[in-house]
């Protein structure tokens, strides 16, 4: 195996924890695919309004834009190679899929007119990853792309995306609701009966404390979608269907923090519980060292000696430098890089031994010491990520 | 003028907010460290699992409880989690033996909550609310709450949550109670947030967004503090020495590496102290207020020096 094959499959799913450069990097991989000639599309999750700007785009939004051909060329694009991106835009998503599965207009005024659905965006748990694996899915069954990146929320939990539409789905596939809500609807009164399940008459005591009028939104809210129960849990199976399956590979992207690092394995070993197919690890930012040998270990005689000799031939070059501070600075530089570079390696090291991969399957894009925010950046970083 | 550091211990509650990765859990801990060095009962506060304060903290593994643990002098650690402090809300509420738990142990309840939106949030600061408006022998129980708050997408959600209640719910226990939190994190004499970044693009674009929202939710915003700061090379001419590098021969440094690669250390150095003191000039330019910096230090998660930064920086000059 080798990073080359990532492409081979439909969907890759970027997933880490927040600033590891997630969004980058899921930007160079596409980027990569198009210069192999393949139809990419990269779907972020952030208002990335840099990733735009890289891309020669105005901005990124709800629905697919292609990347300029003539841009794409400059980069070394293959013929019928393409690259398109788009970000998610939750409300819109929901929209959509009120729209679809609503039984009528009326449900689809109600449901607008509530005020958790109006603040869904920030309030429903896990609306942002419904959404965006409802996006990835309406893509892939569309079939207009040979390789979808989807660059996941940042989540503090590697299932919260995971086990979003399984939470919705869970719920309203409970039955619990049509038990809840069938006896209230004969009699026109939604939610009167909202928590009256079993022997416990628990309503009073939770109308006690939030009011019937909380109620009665909450209860609208869950019986709006409970009129939508069908489609939302047809296409949350086939979404899992889809992540599960071989011709999708998630890429795990981490930073050579130990802190990152071992939050990148917490990630894993939980991903791992789910029968997702890691396809590699990204390890992005590490400090490397020039042509990408081992860190010379340097210690205070050598620093010593090589700041004497570094001084003296710094005065025969150029008498006016101030070639003792000079060379001070510049030992100093490296000794601290070297350190730097070391505890990089080895904390990617530990990383990716704790990890089901082949080596060649995990790779390092260095610390570059400038923003990536063109195209040539991007490509840059694919290469670290896919040549040989 | 009393330091900004004084400036910030007198408030009870400061929430650590920023974007994912810029350090906001060690640098929470520092503060706390600080706060609890100065004698204060301070209690440091995480919301998500798994927890990583007690580590950075040198504790072993610790469990989760209702009351804050006491992890080394006048420092006390809290995990909130969601579903405890709903049960142990709802008993306060309900004080019926055996209710609460039927009514949480109850199946439908359990994933009525797990798809219900907003009720952690909104129970997680009504319990630093609760916790703040404890008092012990006619002073309050706690100095300072300091949280590691959820990062920004979420940290939004979780200061929101209250502002949606209210608009939504106009009687009853719960509105009173979302109004008592309202009003704690809308004190500016109480509540701050403090957003931490690094000196990147991203992370100071988000910032000073976040900083944007947080003031609409009617919140007052701290200082910046700007982690993960890179020492300079101290040369003052980076252009005539690597010009002067290179034209030396490769083993002019020897017995250190060869002077190419140290040319392309010190150029990397260069060129990331300069990228991150424009971002850093950027975000005091934005913000208009103090922004502190924090310097990288080579091992992550050692808040006992972070601290010791975070103390220089806070009582000197911004």
């Amino acid at each position: 195996m080798s990073a080359s094959d990532w492409l081979e499959r439909r969907v890759l799913v970027t997933v880490g924890t927040g600033g590891v450069g997630k969004t980058t990097v899921s930007a160079a991989i596409a980027l990569e695919a198009a210069r192999r000639g393949k139809r990419a599309l990269v779907l972020t999750i952030d208002p990335a309004q840099r990733l735009a700007d890289a891309l020669g785009l105005p901005h990124l939004g709800h629905d697919a834009q292609e990347i300029p051909a003539d841009r794409l060329r400059t980069a070394g694009t293959a013929p019928g190679g393409s690259l398109a991106a788009m970000m998610l835009d939750t409300k819109r998503t929901f929209d959509e899929l009120v729209a679809r599965y609503a039984p009528d207009e009326a449900a689809i005024e109600r449901i607008h007119a509530n005020p958790i659905y109006q603040n869904l965006t920030d309030a429903l748990a896990g609306s942002r990853e419904y959404s965006a694996m409802e996006r990835l899915h309406q893509l892939a069954a569309a079939g207009d792309y040979d390789l979808i990146v989807l660059d996941t929320p940042p989540a503090a939990h590697a299932l919260d995306f995971l086990e979003a539409p399984r939470r919705l789905t869970g719920f309203l596939d409970s039955q619990i609701l049509k038990l809840l809500f069938a006896p209230a609807r004969a009699l026109g009164r939604t939610g009167f009966r909202l928590f009256q399940f079993g022997s416990s008459a628990v309503l009073p005591l939770v109308e006690r404390i939030t009011g019937m009028e909380f109620l009665h939104v909450v209860s609208e809210f869950l019986l709006a979608f409970e009129s939508m129960l069908e489609g939302f849990t047809t296409r949350a199976r086939e979404i899992e269907a889809l992540l599960r399956s071989p011709e999708c590979g998630f890429v795990l992207v981490a930073g050579p923090d130990p802190v990152q690092a071992r939050r990148a394995q917490e990630f894993w070993a939980r991903l791992e519980t789910e029968s997702i197919h890691l396809a590699g690890l990204v390890a992005n930012r590490v400090r490397v060292w020039p042509d990408g040998g081992p860190p010379p270990p340097l210690d205070e005689a050598t620093r010593a000696a090589g700041t004497a000799s570094l001084a003296k031939a710094l005065s025969e070059h150029d008498p006016d430098l101030d070639s003792a501070g000079v060379a001070r600075a510049v030992a100093e530089a490296a000794l601290r890089f070297a350190a730097a570079a070391r505890r990089d390696e080895s904390v990617v090291g530990g990383l990716v031994a704790s990890l089901p991969l082949d080596t060649s399957d995990a790779r390092v894009i260095p610390l570059f010491a400038e923003d990536v925010h063109a195209l040539d950046a991007l490509s840059r970083m694919g290469k670290h990520v896919f040549d040989e | 003028m009393a330091s900004e550091l004084t400036n910030l211990l007198e408030r009870r509650l400061l929430i650590v907010t920023g974007k994912g990765g810029v350090g906001k859990t060690s640098v929470a801990t520092a503060l706390a460290r600080l706060a609890a060095g100065r004698g204060l009962d301070t209690v440091i506060v995480e919301v998500t699992d798994p927890p990583a304060v007690p580590a950075l903290l040198g504790a072993g593994a610790v469990e989760t409880q209702r009351e804050p643990r006491e992890l080394a002098p006048h420092l006390f650690w809290l995990r909130i989690d969601p579903l405890d402090a709903l049960s142990e809300y709802l008993e306060l509420q309900l004080p019926v033996a055996g209710v609460v738990r039927r009514v949480v142990r109850n199946s439908g309840f359990r994933r009525l909550l797990e798809a219900a939106p907003g009720w952690r949030e909104l129970i997680t600061l009504g319990k630093l609310w609760y916790l703040e408006s404890r008092v012990d022998a006619e002073r309050p129980r706690w100095d300072l709450l300091i949280v590691d708050a959820p990062a920004t997408g979420h940290g939004l959600s979780f200061l929101s949550v209250p502002t949606v209640v209210t608009d939504t719910v106009h009687l009853g226990p719960l509105r009173r109670h979302t109004e008592w939190v309202q009003q704690l994190l809308r004190d500016p004499a109480r509540t701050l947030v403090l957003p931490v970044t690094l000196p990147e693009e991203l992370p100071v674009k988000e910032t000073l967004e976040l900083r944007e929202r947080v003031r609409g939710l009617g919140l007052r915003v701290g200082p910046l503090i700007a982690n993960g700061v890179e020492p300079a090379p101290g040369i003052d001419e980076p252009e005539r020495v690597l010009e002067a590098l290179a034209a030396l021969p490769d083993d002019a440094a020897a017995p250190l590496p060869p002077v190419r690669e140290l040319r392309e250390v010190l150029d990397h150095s260069v060129r990331r102290a300069a990228l991150q003191r424009h971002f850093l000039a950027q975000l005091r330019e934005d913000h208009g207020e103090p922004a502190f910096e924090l310097p990288l230090l080579p091992e992550g998660g050692d808040t006992e020096r972070l601290a010791e930064a975070l103390e220089r920086a806070l009582e000197g000059p911004p």
